[in-house]
């Protein structure tokens, strides 16, 4: 019989064993320097109509649709210059409509969790509904009827998943399309030509992705190199850097000194702002903290930092400590259609046995629209009845998924309330107390270890 | 008889204007104190285990006009324990049901002891009891179990307990049975809810439809003279189970509202149904649709046409066709429903192609909508008095049967899919497509040598199966 609450992670068990101690090498001690609160930012504005300038890689002005505020601090205040479709709170999670759809939910139901940007993926996306129809259609927000932002991914993600059917040359990515094994051979330029079809207002370079538990370091040198190399193809083929923000992608595995020098590399190349990637690929967690922390430390402190692919609350709420701004992961809406509900106390599995006469909401005062009591507006549903329809009706996916996506821009805005208010180390704490029900014996190690890199005590009362 | 007043019952029906009161078309209204009104003839919605499906409570409450759901039991019991739907905590008069299935407080709820459509069990329905298929399996759901699920449930409105076979047609024999063992459900479930034994404040307030078999007039006559008359004070309407039965009911009868609990395949089909004095309908032909990806698009009356147009224009049409791949029309021009309001053709395309839950939900907004309009058109045709013209007009205009579905809908649950092991596969083998292709890789050159997935990972893929 399985437990009936959890920390938050999927039925699947961790890969890798949480064994490796803490070493915090040079470049960990620079941010060691830097207060919590430094590290620790709140906004992104991203605006079409003024644009901001900045030089590129070869000393021409580049135009950039984005403009990065700090809301820390209020002295910092500056005209409110929203993105393309609308200004991004940070830090920000982003729910993950992979083929422009976000399994099942209408984007009206998408705006009432309150979500501002939103990612669609390239690779996806190209294959159906193609390139023509997206130009004919005339891009992504007006394929799927969403006014707000959107967030490409480069496609080069898949080489991860699909790495047996691919093969990476300087050149590019060359892969069997999955839908119809047709040999496909994906550039940079393909990749930048899409997303500019696509139109989405943040897009991403193509880079060489592969997994951070590969063991062979020279390969991870050379995915590293080339992305960088890459990095410069997408810039000289990116279309509209007015209206779309180009985001270089950090590679380097786990090695720091290899993350160092592509963050040095990258940096120069000033684009609107800095992904970490080739995470969450089932790494340890003290590695992720390792090059999340060092990579931060590096990147400058006016340009949005986006940890792709994380995570769980656990990993972004300290992420967020260490200096990143935004997060992507599919869990959340994943997750709800195997029937797990993300709570502040854990994950539960609603199709488990003892919810099926729990009559209480999925959450206590979870403000959703499934949570919300009927005579507040809301559906007033319980676990018991989400018992009842989960994996069994679509509908069950939907609404499960409406309450995890709502969880996470909740979560978000709590971080973000708590960083404004001066108060962070305690939000991290009461944060960590609600999952582990105060046992701080059960907290992570590798959380306690990253915190205690960016001068925060979590066992600390 | 006892003296039973109507008001006792929350339900009242009236028809509009004069109408004969068998085999013809007519209008009405049915109320259930603190419900949302329905004006017949209209449609019923068939839930499944409590949701219209595709579509969240919000969505139904926001972007739709269902103001009726039609309920089978069976999707809330299960054989071995106490339902958890029993177990809800209510207020005084609140409807467990209602509670359990969190629908909104005005949508009026109808409760059968089956869901529709429902599959054939292999068990045979008994003297006292008939076959259901819960989520756990086959099971006898007992007269007496219905019975208490009434008292306890508290629906607006139920179908009596009928010995229906399902799948294949009856023998004589089997004929008989059926109309006795529905005589006898019928009489044991009034006189437990109704009867004069019953404390008055013990008293069943849900409308009672009792059941009329699909059989001849003849074989059941015993059974419709016993409706007519000694039961006829404790309905307050009838279930159908087949259109034909229509022609049949007691003029004494002629007052209640018909439940037509049948399977029209399209607009022609209802538009009989009509014809003959139906007033609620059930059409699941809508969700079949929407599971296909037709969107419906016919409106009642028929829109005019010029005499030179002579091709009859289609009932729906196919969003899995390419040919709408970049169309940026709405599904229909000027179409007021949230699906047209905020999307064009070419993402339905695209959602179905992609099969994301959303292409269904939409659909069956939009097709529902479609409906709406549809009954609609059919209540005021009948108050104008000119329904039969603008039937044929209809007849004339549109294509006699639904288009035929090429793409692949959601997948299939055990309730929608007769069991047994000499079924047929389901759906089609997904993976193993690049099991040509995993040769010339593994020959191929690639820098990359570790693989990125485990077993279970690699076997999903159909690169190898674990050993």
């Amino acid at each position: 019989m399985q437990t009936k609450q959890t920390a938050y992670r999927d039925t699947v068990p961790d890969r890798i064993a949480n064994t490796a101690s803490v070493t915090i090498p040079s470049m960990q001690r620079q941010s060691l320097a830097r207060s919590l609160f430094k590290n620790t930012r709140v906004a992104l504005n991203i605006q079409s109509s003024k644009m901001t300038t900045t030089i590129g890689p070869n000393g021409q002005s580049k135009p950039s649709a984005l403009t990065f505020e700090r809301h820390a601090k209020c002295s910092l205040a500056r005209a409110h210059s929203p993105l393309p479709h609308g200004s991004v709170p940070l830090p920000i999670f982003m729910p993950v409509a992979t083929q422009a759809s976000l399994k099942g939910l209408t984007y009206d139901q998408l705006r009432d969790t309150g979500c501002m940007l939103c990612l669609n993926n390239t690779y996806h996306l190209g294959l159906k509904p193609g390139q023509e129809v997206l130009d004919s259609v005339g891009g992504a927000h007006k394929l799927q009827g969403w006014d707000r932002n959107l967030l490409t991914d480069s496609g080069g993600f898949q080489m991860v998943s699909l790495l047996k059917l691919a093969t990476v040359t300087e050149e590019g990515v060359r892969f069997l399309s999955p839908h119809d094994g047709e040999p496909m051979l994906l550039t940079p330029e393909h990749s930048i030509g899409l997303q500019n079809s696509i139109g989405s207002d943040i897009i991403m370079q193509l880079d060489d992705v592969i997994a951070t538990t590969s063991p062979d370091h020279a390969r991870i040198k050379e995915a590293m190199e080339r992305s960088v190399r890459w990095l410069d193809r997408c810039i000289d083929a990116h279309k509209y850097p007015e209206r779309q923000n180009l985001f270089c992608i950090i590679q380097g595995g786990l090695d720091l000194e290899l993350r160092k020098q592509c963050c040095e590399e990258m940096v120069v190349r000033d684009t609107p702002g800095i992904a970490i990637g080739g995470l969450s690929g089932g790494e340890d967690k003290q590695e992720f903290c390792k090059v999340v922390d060092t990579c931060t430390g590096l990147l400058p402190e006016n340009k949005p930092r986006y940890v792709m692919g994380v995570g769980y609350p656990e990993d972004i709420v300290v992420a967020v400590a260490l200096g990143a701004d935004m997060f992507d992961c599919v869990w959340p809406t994943r997750t709800a259609r195997f029937g797990q509900a993300i709570l502040t106390s854990g994950t539960i599995n609603l199709r488990h046995k003892s919810f099926e006469a729990d009559f209480s909401p999925i959450e206590e005062g979870c403000t959703c629209t499934c949570c919300l009591p009927a005579d507040k507006g809301g559906l007033g549903l319980t676990k018991a009845y989400m018992h009842h329809v989960t994996a069994k009706e679509t509908v069950g996916a939907h609404l499960l998924t409406m309450h995890n996506v709502h969880f996470m821009l909740t979560l978000m805005g709590r971080v973000r309330q708590a960083i404004l208010e001066d108060r962070y180390p305690a939000f991290i704490r009461e944060f960590f107390s609600k999952i582990y029900q105060g046992d701080k014996s059960k907290y992570p190690e590798w959380a306690v270890g990253a915190l205690k890199g960016v001068g925060m005590d979590l066992l600390e009362d | 008889m006892d003296s039973e007043t109507p008001e006792l019952r929350n339900m009242t029906f009236s028809v509009l204007g004069p109408a004969a009161p068998v085999l013809a078309p007519r209008a009405g209204t049915l109320a259930i104190a603190g419900r949302k009104t329905l004006s017949t003839p209209h449609y019923l919605p068939v839930t499944s285990r409590g949701v219209v499906p595709h579509i969240s409570h919000d969505n139904v409450r926001k972007e739709t006009s269902i103001n009726g759901l039609y309920v089978g039991l069976e999707d809330f019991i299960e054989k071995k324990h106490r339902s958890p739907v029993f177990k809800i905590p209510v207020e005084a008069n609140e409807s467990p049901l209602r509670k359990f299935m969190c629908a909104s407080n005005d949508l009026p709820l109808v409760l059968a002891p089956r869901r529709f459509p429902a599959i054939p069990c292999p068990p045979v329905n008994t003297q006292t009891s008939i076959a259901v298929s819960t989520s756990d399996g086959f099971h006898q759901l007992s007269a007496q179990q219905y019975i208490e699920a009434i008292q306890k449930l508290k629906p607006d409105l139920v179908i009596g307990l009928a010995d229906v076979v399902s799948g294949k047609p009856p023998g004589n024999k089997r004929r008989g049975k059926m109309v006795d063992r529905t005589h006898a459900y019928t009489r044991d479930a009034l006189e437990r809810l109704y009867g004069n034994t019953v404390a008055a404040d013990e008293k069943c307030m849900a409308a009672y439809f009792a059941p009329i078999l699909p059989l001849d007039n003849a074989q059941q006559s015993l059974y419709l003279d016993d409706l007519a008359d000694e039961f006829r004070d404790r309905l307050s309407g009838l279930a159908l189970y087949e259109s034909d039965c229509l022609s049949f009911i007691p003029e004494s009868l002629g007052d209640l509202p018909r439940l037509l609990i049948s399977d029209p395949r399209g607009p022609h089909a209802i538009l009989r149904e009509i014809s003959l004095g139906a007033d609620l309908l059930t059409i699941p032909f809508v969700g079949d649709s929407s599971d296909a990806g037709i969107a419906l698009d016919f409106t009642f009356p028929a829109p005019p046409r010029s005499a030179d147009e002579r091709e009859p224009l289609a009932l729906g049409i196919d969003m899995w066709s390419s040919e709408y791949a970049k169309d940026t029309s709405p599904l229909r021009e000027g179409c007021q429903c949230y699906a047209c309001r905020r999307h064009h053709r070419a993402y339905f395309n695209h959602l179905l192609a992609a099969k994301e839950m959303a292409a269904w939900a939409l659909l069956q907004m939009h097709n529902f909508h479609n409906m709406d309009l549809f009954f609609q058109g059919v209540r005021e045709s009948i108050q104008r008095g000119s329904f039969e013209q603008d039937v044929e007009a209809f007849n004339r205009t549109y294509v006699s049967t639904l288009p035929e579905s090429t793409g692949q809908g959601p997948r299939l649950r055990a309730y929608q899919h007769p069991s047994g092991s000499n079924q047929p596969s389901r759906a089609p083998r997904v993976y193993g497509r690049l099991d040509d292709a995993l040769q010339k890789f593994q020959d191929s050159q690639s820098s990359v040598v570790t693989p990125d997935t485990d077993a279970e990972g690699l076997e999903k893929h159909g690169f190898a199966e674990k050993a």
